[in-house]
């Protein structure tokens, strides 16, 4: 797994690539949760190289988006690709997480009222 | 990431050139250190056969959380036993047969996961069994047999 972060029009993007498992999940919590501590609440997570989640990752992306959540921002996906959308709706993600085509829209989504 | 060196007690693929079954196999102590030796393996044997991307994402999948169930939980509280994983590779399926001497835990037992709460009240976890379940096309366990547990998890190609 390699995260990259960056700021888009005040939103964190946060990049991940490759594998999001048993031996990464923590790390990426760990970064995700950091940039929530910081004060970035509103994250948009690039998806668009992410390969692979097992339970693990899955277990991390929940708890960064409840973590954003409990500090009035969120953690929206954008750009899944087919195998990690069919990971997230058999675990009944899909109807709890916000996600979106590509990562502009998930950026310009923070802008429309809730 | 880069993957582990070799690991022991890895050997290579009893395939035989001109067959179209094959038999791949890996043995190491049930510990957290050793899963990335137990994905490695999976890697290597998914590229081997030539697996294509549904069947290595199950394989894989499959291998990682069956692995991590029996380090964190089945070996817990007691030195770390073995975990034997082979790979069959058949023309129609590809079958994984687990065997392990932990503490008997029966997949069919495991309970069902939280799939319609709220994020506010959906738990993080209890979602490994699940997803093995859903991306494999069989799955059987028997319990306590003279070589362990054997757990036997069959992926359709077709």
């Amino acid at each position: 797994m390699e995260i990259e972060l960056s700021l888009s029009g005040g939103i964190t993007v946060v990049g991940i690539r490759g594998s999001v498992d048993g031996l990464t999940a923590d790390d990426l919590m760990r970064i995700l949760s950091d940039r929530v501590s910081e004060g970035a609440v509103r994250l948009v997570a690039d998806c668009s190289a992410l390969d692979y989640t097992s339970s693990a990752g899955l277990r991390s992306l929940l708890g960064a988006v409840k973590l954003a959540r409990q500090h009035g921002g969120d953690l929206r996906l954008a750009a899944i690709q087919p195998p990690v959308l069919r990971v997230l709706d058999l675990s009944g993600f899909t109807g709890i997480l916000k996600y979106y085509p590509d990562v502009e829209t998930a950026v310009v989504s923070f802008a429309e009222p809730a | 990431m880069s993957p582990p060196v070799r690991p022991k007690g890895e050997y290579p693929s009893a395939k035989r050139e001109g067959t179209p079954a094959s038999t791949a196999t890996v043995v190491h102590a049930g510990t957290l250190e050793n899963l990335p030796r137990f994905l490695h393996f999976i890697e290597t044997v998914c590229a081997r056969i030539e697996a294509d991307a549904d069947i290595k994402y199950a394989l894989h999948l499959a291998i990682e959380e069956v692995c991590t169930n029996l380090i964190v939980h089945g070996y817990r509280g007691g030195p770390a036993g073995p975990i034997e994983i082979a790979v069959h590779d058949e023309s129609e399926k590809v079958t994984i047969v687990i065997r392990d001497h932990a503490p008997p835990f029966d997949p069919a037992r495991a309970p069902s996961p939280d799939l319609t709460s709220d994020v506010e009240h959906r738990p993080t976890g209890g979602l490994g069994w699940h997803l093995v379940k859903k991306m494999m096309d069989e799955v059987d366990y028997v319990p306590g047999t003279p070589s362990g547990n054997v757990l036997t998890l069959v992926k359709r190609k077709f």
